[in-house]
């Protein structure tokens, strides 16, 4: 047998001992070793279209659907990247049929669907959406969806692939879950296609309901079957962070303690709970916001380099870094954990009722809409660093972004200058603006020596297409191609709710401060002003 | 010519734009390298640029900020050629280069001249975002100066940006002006679907430009092929079927073609010969030997190759067939594979907006697919082409072996 010229393909194959050797040229041994990956795959990955599948919709009627997944789906389908053997099954309890849910979606995506929508993609994209109505704890009604898609792999050839998608309450998760097990409707059977099941936040409502949650959908499904989606991480900057971090050489090196003086991440939002006052009382900024999207940023800023894009090893880094932010006793978070309420005012304009004064909402309600803290990591990268993190409701503006501030230059060089220069500055915005912003120190043209502190600001609308895809269609479109690098593993979702559970039984055990104390429109209560003052430093103005 | 060009034009007073519909904002025009120098730091020297989106007359001000992607240079060599591109340009603007020069060289034997029209392109990403324009200069260059564009393109492009060079028709590669144009570029996108003949002499001399390591080739009518290759791929996804990639015996394209005279040579055969290049190159296939007239079919010579896979020889054919598709379109690509008495056919074709692929191992049909693959526009093409940067091996290998297999 001639050797082979050592392409990337046949490199496997290729001798590697004597006997190898040997038997190679003796031509006693023919290749029988099987390539273990597809090498016109390469290359290919951004035209990768999902397998024949169909996606289980439940809750069809809900908003998340209306809002998010249709559309998300719509514009998915318009730019072919569905498999033309698609199929939804839409799950409710209200009781339409196929053609007036059809309606029902058509006027979902006109008002919320990020793109025009054009009449043929539109039809073709409805013609695939069926309606399955029944209730999550009739039997009778999974058994019928087993045989109706059973009957659909068989039709429409869609071959057993199937992502259960749950947009329902999270009361109803362990519900429907156990249910799919019950049918059987969990099994991957072997040249039968995948199942696999998306579960959206929250993931419980503290550490051990979180575990019941994750044991509950473990006794069902494997864990590489789940999908915990959050859907920060499916925004472009989010994932730009990864990019932005190891993908360039000059910023790794100063990513550590011994350049930067703290770290800043904001989330805040102009809104109120916007008639969602009954949900809100039950979760409060905390478990909103603080525990997955906030949490998350965090782990992706201090992560260290994960050794493989691949989805276990950027999602060990990340539980690595959540597991070393420091335990907090109760008197610790007394002074590093403020949480405030939004009291009437104005917001852009318009003037706006306090909490307490929202639909459903408790008139001495001590829910939280306003959370800040300040923590610790303690590793070798980041001891002694602090990270404040920040979100609230009803603040001046929406804005995300994270901060990263450099330490002050070691030695003042120049004395006759009116002021020192300001330290170094990396803001990443998320949202308005995606961007990233470096500020630095430059001298005011002139006779004299001032500095005056200059921002270099690169925005995604002006150096890319300004269409980015929205955060849903990204993580939809990685779950159907079993890409789980952006979801939460259950691990994760541990590891989040130990750091915040605390700071709730803290909080539990004793009444809060008199809300409201910020009021709608201004940057959060006092004291999280407080929080930064003591320790010599101050929230960024955004 | 004047000396002292009085400036021409200027900012167009705003129309009602709505966010993401590009509009024209600026026009001018100038003959000397030295006036359009002038004339484009006219357009970003107010600094107080409004434009009255609001559309009630309110002072709502939107700064413009000019993107700064890349330069965008496009030879075009027949008027036609240059309006088609820049309507497919200024479609693209909001996602595309922050300087565009069109360039047409006329009149050869006349005296040497320019002509310079400028202007800026704005788009509204959002309807609370900055303005986000781009310039678009038309240069038409008569006589000498039509000869020497690198002279003209030089000085305006805008420093430190990579530079794409788009050359629709025919770039005449390996003559003294191409090598000038393409010199400067670090991306060259062409389509070879287009060209005149069978397309393989232009191809093996594109094939050519790869010696320098820097620039980067986007050929459409390869990249048009990708849900071709996607369904190809896709067979061998079958944990059943892939041990048969390894073990291909023979491939036959089927393309269509208009001419039954029966005279090999007269249809393109770029885009057939790509899929056997990709094939062959993600395969780690070498040319056995290359492209040769071989039997007459009834519409026409069948073309025949032979590649190399370890010990064994792979069969190629192009086979055209009269057909009312447009010259050079492929019609079936059929894969056969051998492997421990079994025998593999992939059968892939097109119909309308939809590629299917089917598969019998020993006749039983193993799988039955369709991938939706709607005819992509050039300014898809454009636009997707203008987001790479740095070279895509997977084309490059398949444009070099392509070359290989024209001989």
């Amino acid at each position: 047998m001639a050797v082979k010229t050592p392409t990337p393909a046949s490199a496997r194959d290729a001798p590697q001992t004597a006997l190898d050797l040997r038997l190679a040229r003796d031509g006693k041994r023919r290749r029988s070793r099987k390539p273990d990956h597809n090498p016109l795959r390469d290359g290919l990955r951004l035209e990768r279209v999902p397998d024949p599948h169909v996606f289980v919709l439940f809750g069809a009627t809900g908003d998340l659907t209306r809002r998010k997944v249709l559309p998300a789906l719509y514009q998915l389908w318009r730019t072919n990247l569905l498999p033309h053997e698609y199929r939804v099954v839409a799950i409710g309890r209200r009781d339409y049929d196929d053609a007036s849910f059809r309606a029902e979606a058509r006027t979902a995506l006109e008002t919320f669907s990020r793109v025009p929508l054009e009449t043929e993609p539109v039809r073709t994209f409805l013609d695939r959406v069926d309606y399955h109505q029944g209730d999550f704890d009739d039997d009778g009604m999974f058994e019928r969806l087993a045989t109706r898609l059973d009957g659909l792999d068989q039709t429409h050839g869609t071959r057993g692939n199937r992502l259960y998608y749950l947009a329902t309450q999270s009361s109803a998760f362990p519900l429907v879950i156990g249910q799919l097990g019950r049918v059987g409707l969990d099994h991957e059977v072997h040249g039968g296609g995948w199942r696999r099941v998306v579960i959206e936040k929250p993931f419980g409502r503290d550490r051990d309901s979180a575990i019941r949650l994750n044991r509950e959908v473990g006794k069902v499904f494997r864990e590489k079957q789940v999908y915990r989606i959050d859907h920060y991480l499916g925004k472009e900057t989010v994932r730009n962070l990864l990019v932005f971090r190891f993908g360039n050489g000059i910023f790794e090196p100063l990513w550590n303690r011994r350049y930067v003086d703290h770290v800043q991440i904001t989330v805040a939002e102009s809104i109120g709970v916007e008639g969602r006052g009954a949900f809100y009382e039950e979760t409060g900024a905390s478990r909103d916001f603080l525990q997955n999207h906030l949490l998350q940023l965090l782990a992706l800023v201090a992560m260290e380099p994960p050794a493989t894009m691949d989805a276990d090893a950027l999602r060990d880094e990340k539980v690595k870094v959540m597991r070393a932010v420091a335990d907090m006793t109760p008197a610790e978070i007394d002074r590093d954990v403020i949480r405030g309420q939004y009291g009437p005012g104005w917001v852009s304009g318009e003037q706006v009722p306090g909490y307490r004064s929202e639909p459903a909402v408790h008139a001495a309600s001590e829910t939280e809409t306003y959370v800040a803290a300040k923590f610790a990591i303690d590793d070798w990268r980041w001891s002694g660093v602090p990270f404040y993190l920040r979100m609230g409701k009803r603040l001046p503006k929406r804005a995300t972004e994270i901060a990263i501030q450099f330490r002050p230059v070691p030695h003042r060089l120049f004395r006759e200058a009116a002021v020192d220069p300001e330290p170094n500055l990396l803001a990443i915005r998320v949202q308005p603006d995606e961007g990233i912003l470096l500020r630095f120190g430059s001298k005011v043209p002139g006779l004299g020596l001032d500095i005056r502190t200059v921002n270099m600001d690169f925005t995604y609308g002006s150096a890319f297409s300004v269409d980015s895809p929205d955060a849903y269609e990204t993580l939809i479109l990685d779950a159907l191609l079993g890409d789980a690098s952006l979801f939460t593993r259950a691990d994760e979702a541990e590891a989040a709710w130990g750091i915040v559970t605390p700071i709730l039984e803290a909080w539990a055990g004793r009444p809060a401060p008199p809300f409201p104390d910020y009021a709608a429109g201004t940057w959060g209560p006092p004291a999280a002003d407080q929080l930064m003052e003591t320790d010599g430093r101050r929230w960024r103005r955004i | 010519m004047t000396m002292l060009e009085p400036p021409v034009g200027g900012w167009i007073a705003s129309i009602d734009s709505a966010p993401g519909v590009p509009v024209m904002r600026w026009a001018s025009r100038a003959r000397t390298i030295a006036g359009i120098e002038k004339e484009l730091a006219r357009i970003w020297a107010q600094p107080d640029l409004a434009t009255d989106v609001s559309g009630d007359g309110r002072a709502a001000r939107h700064i413009a900020a000019r993107t700064s992607v890349l330069n965008l240079v496009v030879v075009a060599r027949r008027p036609e050629l240059g309006e088609h591109s820049a309507s497919i340009i200024s479609r693209l603007t909001g996602r595309h280069p922050s300087r565009t020069l069109i360039l047409s060289p006329v009149d050869p034997d006349g005296p040497a001249w320019l002509d310079g029209q400028i202007q800026a392109h704005c788009v509204l990403p959002r309807a609370d975002a900055p303005e986000v324009c781009a310039e678009i200069i038309y240069l038409t260059a008569g006589g000498e100066a039509g000869r020497h564009l690198q002279a003209i393109v030089a000085p305006l492009l805008v420093h430190d940006l990579p530079v794409t060079v788009w050359w629709p028709g025919e770039p005449p590669f390996g003559t003294p002006m191409a090598d000038e144009i393409v010199g400067m570029a670090d991306r060259l996108l062409v389509d070879g679907s287009m060209w005149s003949g069978d397309g393989l002499a232009r191809l093996r001399s594109m094939a050519a430009l790869f010696q320098d390591p820097s620039l980067a080739v986007t050929d459409f009518a390869l990249t048009r092929q990708s849900r071709w290759r996607e369904a190809i791929a896709s067979t061998f996804d079958m944990p059943d079927l892939l041990p048969y990639v390894n073990s291909l015996r023979a491939v036959e394209v089927t393309y269509a073609s208009h001419d039954d005279t029966g005279v090999a040579g007269t249809s393109n055969v770029v885009k057939p010969l790509y899929h056997v290049a990709w094939l062959a190159s993600r395969l780690g296939m070498t040319v056995e030997r290359p492209l040769t007239a071989g039997a007459s079919g009834w519409a026409g010579q069948l073309l025949e190759a032979a590649l190399r896979s370890g010990r064994r020889e792979v069969g190629v054919t192009l086979k055209p067939v009269t057909s009312s598709a447009p010259s050079g379109t492929t019609l079936r690509v059929d894969l056969l594979a051998e492997r421990r008495g079994s025998e593999l056919r992939v059968s892939v074709t097109a119909e309308a907006e939809t590629v299917q692929v089917r598969a019998w191992l020993d006749g039983v049909t193993m799988l039955e697919r369709d991938f939706r693959a709607p005819r992509r526009t050039e300014e898809d093409l454009l636009a997707e082409a203008l987001e790479l940067t740095g070279r895509d091996p997977v084309g490059t290998n398949a444009i070099r072996l392509a070359a290989l297999l024209a001989g």
